[in-house]
């Protein structure tokens, strides 16, 4: 059982059970130290295909999945708060997931994203 | 006292200038850091004074004719170096209905490819894109180009034993590389572009080492008018007493420089720091140094200006600028001149380039036709700053695209002052494509001197108008 799991099976305590609940959704996926700026990585949370984002100055996570052909973005150009489909160069707002050029329409999912004791937690509502 | 110009005698026709105030060169000359030599030259030629006739700014006809004629056959700014730094990395440049994926294939290579799939014909990468690719793959059926031009995949090549591979390699537009900028040109025959800038030109563009800037600003807005009359809009200091007094009070705007180079470059020097001819008598060094405008002025703002005995607004505002700005950037300019730091230095490379070398007004203008409506045209500054001294190059500014209705003091980044004036150069400009198409005379008359920009610019127009039409060519593109 993964930490994601844990977390959603933990036994929450009597006295804070929705606060716990939000905190607990947050999955550990990985040291945040090995995603120094300018650096991408594809991970799994919950079944779904997270891509994880380091900017020039911002941590994201964000659906891997194209909108618009179903592509991995894992090996798209990052920039400036933006990722682009090496496919067929579709791009989305990494902040919103909002598609910004066709043949996109549809957004991306994001997902909030924390780093707590240095590791980057991920919450993916399953 | 307020300069007439029309009293002053001509002794011969383009030589008249306005009176009563020192030249460029003479203003420049008493700096305390001197100008380097494309500063202190001088180049004007009289070219007539024939009105321009407007039904090029009026006739869809006229559009179509120079979308066929003079932009298949003119060197444009596609995007700069920045934008594409990787190998794969691409910037879909588009000019009218023709579009072209600017792609860095090497590390020292860019190539242009026509932005369609030789199958059907569908775009490869939407127009007005970026992004990094490693092979260029049609989102209709699948057939694919390598990053090289290179046919990589044809679905089914069962169905297609008539298609050679081989021979079906993205066509190229040439591609030439100057200051960080990339041009492109669709015209297998076109000169170089060295050849095209001509010497002087091409030497004073290599002294500015714009390849050692980057793009910290990035603004487009559509604006109604045609493509001709905004490129004109900017092309002289003539109309700055009227539309934009507030500079007036610190800028030698009647008594500018203007300079022609060859066919397809032009440029003015308006000098700044010092008070309007059309003011002289109704102002004071402290009022020239407290209503000074930059153009980058994030540095200086909130910096109180005092002038000290014996010197003039335009001495301390250079060295002020110049000790705040290298803080601020992290840049050395101890050996850059007050001119460069101050001035206003207006280039452009015909048809859509504007170039401005200078330290405080540091900008890149490009104007392009709306596809959709020659009555329109889509304009962008860029604002370029130099390259840090830790020699590390932010990433470009991302483009922030305005609406039609606002203002371009609302752009996050933009100097509200610098805002203001690019408002007010856009806002004669829809009142003047109107007054064209309700006016009674059919030509535009022009100053000698300080409109010669707007000759010279429109000379070019009509010598490509003129040429036969000029389609990208299928097979001499390939060929590349």
């Amino acid at each position: 059982m993964g930490a994601f799991e844990e977390a959603l099976t933990g036994n929450l305590p009597d006295h804070c059970p929705d606060h716990r609940a939000v905190e607990g959704s947050f999955a550990r996926v990985l040291p945040a130290a090995e995603l120094p700026p300018g650096a991408k990585k594809a991970v799994e949370i919950a079944g779904k295909e997270v891509l994880l984002c380091h900017t020039i100055d911002r941590l994201f996570a964000v659906s891997n999945i194209c909108s618009h052909a179903q592509e991995k973005l894992e090996c798209g150009r990052m920039s400036k708060g933006w990722i682009a489909c090496p496919v067929h160069g579709a791009r989305f707002e990494l902040a919103t997931g909002r598609a910004m050029n066709p043949p996109a329409k549809q957004p991306i999912a994001t997902y909030p994203l924390r780093v707590v004791d240095g590791w980057i937690e991920v919450q993916v509502q399953a | 006292m307020s300069v007439e110009i029309t009293e002053r005698k001509q002794s011969a026709e383009g030589e008249a200038r306005c009176p009563g105030a020192p030249t460029t060169q003479e203003i420049i000359a008493a700096d305390r850091v001197a100008a380097p030599g494309w500063v202190r030259s001088e180049s004007y030629q009289y070219l007539g004074d024939e009105d321009i006739s407007t039904d090029r700014y009026i006739e869809p006809q006229y559009a179509r004719m120079e979308m066929e004629r003079l932009w298949t056959r003119t060197w444009q700014f596609a995007c700069r170096e920045e934008h594409i730094p990787e190998v794969g990395d691409y910037y879909v440049y588009d000019i009218g209905p023709y579009s072209l994926i600017v792609t860095r294939v090497a590390k020292n290579e860019i190539r242009a490819y026509y932005n369609a799939c030789l199958h059907r014909g569908t775009k490869l990468r939407a127009s007005g894109t970026l992004g990094n690719a490693s092979e260029f793959k049609c989102s209709f059926h699948g057939w694919s180009w390598n990053v090289d031009g290179s046919n990589r995949t044809v679905v089914c090549p069962w169905d297609f034993p008539h298609v050679d591979r081989k021979k079906f390699s993205l066509p190229q537009a040439r591609v030439e590389l100057l200051g960080g900028f990339v041009f492109i040109n669709m015209d297998p025959d076109a000169p170089t572009l060295s050849e095209y800038l001509g010497p002087a030109a091409k030497a004073h563009i290599d002294a500015w080492k714009l390849e050692d800037r980057y793009v910290y600003l990035h603004v487009s807005k559509r604006l109604p008018a045609n493509w001709k009359l905004a490129v004109e809009a900017f092309l002289e200091a003539y109309h700055v007493i009227q539309t934009h007094p507030q500079v007036a009070v610190s800028n030698g705007d009647a008594n500018s420089q203007y300079d022609i180079y060859g066919e397809h470059v032009n440029r003015f020097i308006s000098t700044l720091g010092v008070l309007s001819p059309h003011l002289y008598g109704k102002h004071t060094e402290q009022d020239i140094l407290e209503q000074f405008t930059l153009g980058d002025s994030g540095s200086v703002t909130g910096t109180k200006r005092t002038l000290d005995d014996g010197r003039t607004a335009r001495e301390v505002m250079a060295g002020m600028f110049r000790g705040m700005f290298e803080k601020a950037t992290n840049t050395d300019l101890s050996k850059v001149s007050d001119s460069e730091l101050l001035d206003c230095f207006s280039y452009t490379v015909f048809p859509s380039l504007f170039l401005f070398p200078g330290i405080s007004l540091p900008m890149v203008y490009r104007f392009r036709p709306d596809p959709k409506d020659h009555r329109a045209c889509i304009y962008e500054v860029l604002f370029l700053r130099p390259v840090p001294v830790d020699g590390k190059r932010p990433e470009p500014a991302e483009p922030v695209h305005l609406r039609d209705e606002q203002s371009f003091k609302e752009a996050e980044g933009m100097d509200p002052g610098f805002g203001a004036i690019l408002d007010q150069d856009t806002d004669n400009l829809f009142l003047q494509q109107e007054g064209i198409e309700a006016s009674a005379k059919r030509g535009l008359t022009l100053g000698n001197y300080q409109e010669i920009r707007v000759r010279h610019f429109e000379r070019s127009v009509e010598k490509y108008v003129a040429m036969p039409p000029k389609r990208p060519d299928w097979e001499r593109s390939r060929k590349r």
